[in-house]
């Protein structure tokens, strides 16, 4: 079968989909990060094989300076300071020793200290002797290839049970068949399908159920009702979403805590959010501004929606929603509501920027952005618009999954893995009813995203998911730099999950300094936050 | 040892290579900061920092790896297997079938390091070691999730080692062996990971599950008794005694010491192990730099004591967490090693089939077509005559 992972390959041949054997695959992988130390990459560390001797000192100098500190002092180390990006050693050791002394940053091992009359010069550190050293080292051997950028790590957390693995099986069967246009097999599967299905219970039954359903609409070519026409249902959906997890109070969070990090001493600031739907995001946001020492901010709040069917105004009622709250909270607020069929038809004219530049503005995006992939250049487009906004931060939320894989059957393979672990952890989390509206509606939003992933195709396949590493690769490539989430919003991410999330399946996981939210090892929905590159 | 008594912090960094040197390093001055001289524990800031992998059902350097959650015991264990040489079948559509139906593939149930409190299954580190031993080991590998300390202490590790064994050794597609009658399962763990192994392996004992062998990589244990290693290498290859006495306060039930049977396994409070029949045969690897091996040596003198096949590998130049990195001498001696015991411990179970049917009068022929080589020595004791 073949694993085509890489973004920008070509279409493979149409019936030869699994022809392309594993030897093509690695070789057509990107290459590791240059200079990066190799054995330090697959241990999740970023460290420049030219920087390592310096890093050695550096980790000498911290352990100097922690063994002359208090023990109150150490443990200052731990709970007062903000940690960033572990995976950047050389990055979180300086961090570590500006907490003891500003100035001791890069001061080489030359320098005298107090406690040590044994410094290590360079010279040592390089000249290691002895036969713990294999010196004949083949690079090659036991060599592990870092998977590539694109590559979606899929941690399949299995029923065990037999039926279960079979119903699977049956599934990825049929739609290997459909890859390979054998209709008439994958017809006699999706029936087989519809029968094991009925004999499993629960959160199995369910994403067979709707992933079967997908499969028939694709066999049959009965492809599900235009998206557009149901824009207030779908808002809808997402509340009941909302209430059935932690997944969009996570989104929420960890964007609002680096948009309060980036809004920080602005007097003005100005929130541009691409998906407003019914506003959840903001009342927390003008929360915690209205509790800043020193008093709020004025707040504007720009919303982006589609049109409604009836021509009725739903951005503007959250508008006065929101400007509700801000009265009672003691927050000068202002609502803009936009109506867009797409964020790709916006034009920067169009938003109220103050001329005089002296508002800190954020764009905000959950869930929206890889809508745009479904037409050509309208991503390329959108993030050219942020860039012309020239916004302090931007904050996008996306599903942690490779749902816009070229070849159907890896599309297939990837969503089945990832709304099998989503409808698990709904199920076993335990936070609503089985039979509550939240779980019912929340489970239809689900099911619309899987139809769409498998059965649509083109324009109208809106649900081109794409992983935390795709989307570092492109918002690099657009002139954005990281702006990473630290150990603070980490702690209090976990706190919320701690609240509101049912049981101990739910984990943040930190990322080369984004924060993903997963259901035990699978990470389900990833936040990170971007600024522009400064040249 | 060179120097006297002086503690040199930089000795460490003349035996290992920089890489090496810097991952424990690292290691070391995190952890510092996270144990809190109360006994508490920065659990939030220990996640943040630790580096953890996804399961990954796309085959890597021929291994796929996945995650399975025990319903029962909200444990999650996961999985390495070599990926097929027929890469038709997506990985997880082959839980249908044993993992072999011509030869036993040993089953290596791992149990992670870091001291009962730091690490994961799925952290990088451990993800990384185990799809090492798959290719290596020729074996399918369980790392298992169990709990830590403090927030779990003993003896909630041992509980869950025991309950990944009994979900491993019911799994049909972890059978493999001509009749595909059962799994073959090898305990192995490192560090806190290692005196889980143990502690499991005596359980299995008792109550006749068996374990084929187990595998401890540098393991945990202790004693109040300061012996002379702990006294000579204090402080000097990244370890610390006031450290290793803070973790066992987290992991040992609150008020007890370290004489408590969990620590001290071969001391008075603990039960003897003499009459275990079906304990395993032990690989036990000693790191000659680290701080704990008279405990360790002990342990391997309590096994002998008590009638128990044990094997010691004593590499006189290794620190702890050698075999974190491929890049030295002791790594590749490791798994030189483990690669020969399991294939040994596989030719003795060749050997009992081989001597039972000797004993009946089976003649030649009907031995299994593919005899694994044996030593000169083994084959002359059944009495098959190597040919001139």
């Amino acid at each position: 079968m073949k694993r085509d992972r890489d973004r920008g390959n070509t279409e493979v041949a149409a019936a030869g989909g699994s022809s392309t054997g594993k030897l093509k695959m690695w070789e057509e992988q990107p290459q590791p990060d240059a200079g990066m130390d190799e054995l330090f990459a697959v241990l999740g560390y970023k460290v420049k094989s030219t920087d390592m001797a310096d890093v050695a000192e550096k980790l000498e100098q911290l352990e100097m300076a922690m063994g002359t500190t208090t023990e109150d002092g150490v443990s200052l180390l731990s709970t007062d300071t903000v940690h960033y990006n572990p995976s950047d050693l050389s990055g979180w050791v300086d961090s570590m020793l500006s907490e003891f002394n500003p100035t001791q940053i890069g001061i080489s091992g030359h320098e005298s200290s107090p406690c040590s009359s044994n410094l290590i010069y360079d010279d040592d550190l390089r000249a290691i002797p002895g036969g713990a050293i294999f010196s004949n080292y083949d690079n090659k051997r036991m060599k592990l290839q870092q998977p590539s950028p694109a590559a979606v790590p899929t941690a399949v957390l299995v029923d065990s049970q037999e039926t279960g693995v079979r119903l699977v099986h049956t599934l990825m069967a049929c739609a290997e068949a459909v890859q390979h246009n054998n209709m008439k097999l994958a017809n006699a599967l999706v029936k087989h399908v519809g029968v094991l299905a009925v004999s499993q219970i629960g959160a199995m039954r369910k994403v067979a159920t709707y992933f079967a359903e997908a499969l028939a609409r694709k066999i049959y070519k009965i492809y599900p009702n235009d998206n557009s026409l149901e824009s207030s249902y779908s808002d809808a959906l997402q509340m009941h979403f909302y209430e059935s997890g932690p997944y969009l109070k996570f989104a929420h969070f960890t964007a609002n805590q680096a948009i309060l990090e980036a809004f920080s001493g602005a007097s003005k600031v100005h929130v541009i959010d691409f998906s407003l739907k019914q506003g959840m995001q903001w009342p927390a946001l003008m929360q915690a501004l209205a509790l800043r020492p020193g008093g709020p901010p004025s707040f504007k709040l720009t919303g982006i929606g589609p049109p409604q069917p009836d021509n009725s105004d739903a951005l503007q009622e959250v508008g006065w929603k929101l400007a509700r709250l801000a009265d009672t909270i003691g927050v000068e607020f202002e609502f803009k509501g936009y109506v867009a069929n797409s964020l790709a038809d916006l034009d920067v004219g169009i938003f109220d920027i103050s001329p005089s530049n002296d508002e800190s503005i954020a764009v905000n995006s959950v869930f929206e952005l890889h809508r745009l992939m479904a037409r050509p250049g309208g991503i390329e487009r959108v993030l050219n618009l942020i860039k012309s906004l020239n916004p302090e931060i931007v904050t996008i939320v996306e599903q942690e999954a490779n749902h816009n894989g070229v070849v159907f059957l890896d599309r297939f393979n990837e969503a089945l893995h990832y709304y099998s672990t989503m409808f698990d952890s709904l199920e076993t989390s335990g936070l609503t009813r089985p039979d509550s509206q939240d779980s019912l509606m929340t489970e239809v939003y689900l099911g619309r995203q899987i139809c769409n992933v498998v059965a649509c195709e083109g324009v109208e396949r809106v649900e081109r998911h794409e992983t935390l590493a795709q989307w570092r690769v492109r918002m690099g490539s657009a002139g954005f730099d990281p702006v990473h989430l630290g150990s603070n919003a980490f702690k209090q991410a976990s706190m919320l999950l701690a609240l509101f999330g049912g049981g101990d399946g739910f984990r943040v996981e930190e990322n080369d300094g984004c924060l993903m939210l997963g259901w035990h090892t699978r990470p389900l929905i990833a936040t990170s936050a971007w600024r522009l590159r400064r040249v | 040892m060179a120097g006297g008594n002086e503690v040199n912090a930089n000795e460490s960094k003349r035996v290992v290579p920089l890489n090496t040197w810097i991952l424990i390093s690292n290691f070391k001055l995190a952890y510092n900061m996270l144990r809190r001289p109360d006994g508490t524990f920065n659990r939030d800031l220990n996640e943040f920092l630790d580096r953890k992998v996804p399961a990954n059902a796309n085959p890597v350097d021929g291994v796929y790896s996945f995650d399975v959650l025990d319903r029962a015991t909200s444990l999650i264990n996961r999985v390495y297997l070599s990926s097929t040489k027929n890469e038709t079948q997506w990985g997880i559509s082959e839980l249908e079938k044993p993992l072999s139906t011509t030869e036993i593939v040993p089953v290596i149930v791992f149990f992670h390091g870091g001291s009962f409190v730091h690490s994961s299954a799925n952290s990088a580190i451990y993800d990384t070691f185990c799809r090492r031993l798959v290719n290596t080991c020729k074996a399918a590998v369980v790392s298992v999730n169990y709990r830590r300390s403090p927030e779990h202490r003993y003896p909630c590790a041992y509980d869950d080692g025991w309950a990944a064994l009994k979900w491993v050794k019911s799994i049909s597609w972890l059978k493999s062996g001509k009749d595909v009658s059962k799994v073959h399962v090898y305990l192995a763990g490192d560090s806190s990971g290692g005196n889980i192994a143990h502690h499991v392996a005596v359980r299995a004992a008792e109550e006749g599950v068996e374990v084929l062998g187990n595998i401890l990589l540098h393991p945990l244990f202790g004693g109040e008794e300061r012996t002379e290693s702990e006294k000579k290498l204090d402080g000097k290859y990244f370890v610390k005694i006031q450290d290793r006495d803070w973790y066992w306060r987290a992991y040992l039930p609150e008020g007890e010491d370290r004489d408590h049977p969990a620590c001290n396994v071969f001391g008075s409070r603990s039960k003897s192990i003499e009459g275990l029949v079906y304990f395993p045969k032990s690989l036990v690897v000693v790191a000659g730099l680290d701080l704990l091996q008279d405990w360790q040596l002990g342990y391997v003198e309590g096994l002998k004591k008590s009638g128990h096949e044990v094997k010691l590998l004593y590499l006189e130049k290794a620190t702890i967490g050698f075999y974190f990195l491929p890049n030295n001498d002791h790594f590749h001696c490791l798994m030189d090693e483990m690669k020969s015991d399991l294939i040994w411990v596989s030719i003795s179970l060749h050997l009992k089939i081989v001597k039972e049917a000797f004993l009946v009068g089976f003649s030649l022929s009907r031995f299994p077509d593919r005899l694994p080589v044996m030593e000169e020595d083994v084959l002359v004791l059944i009495g098959i005559r190597l040919s001139s």
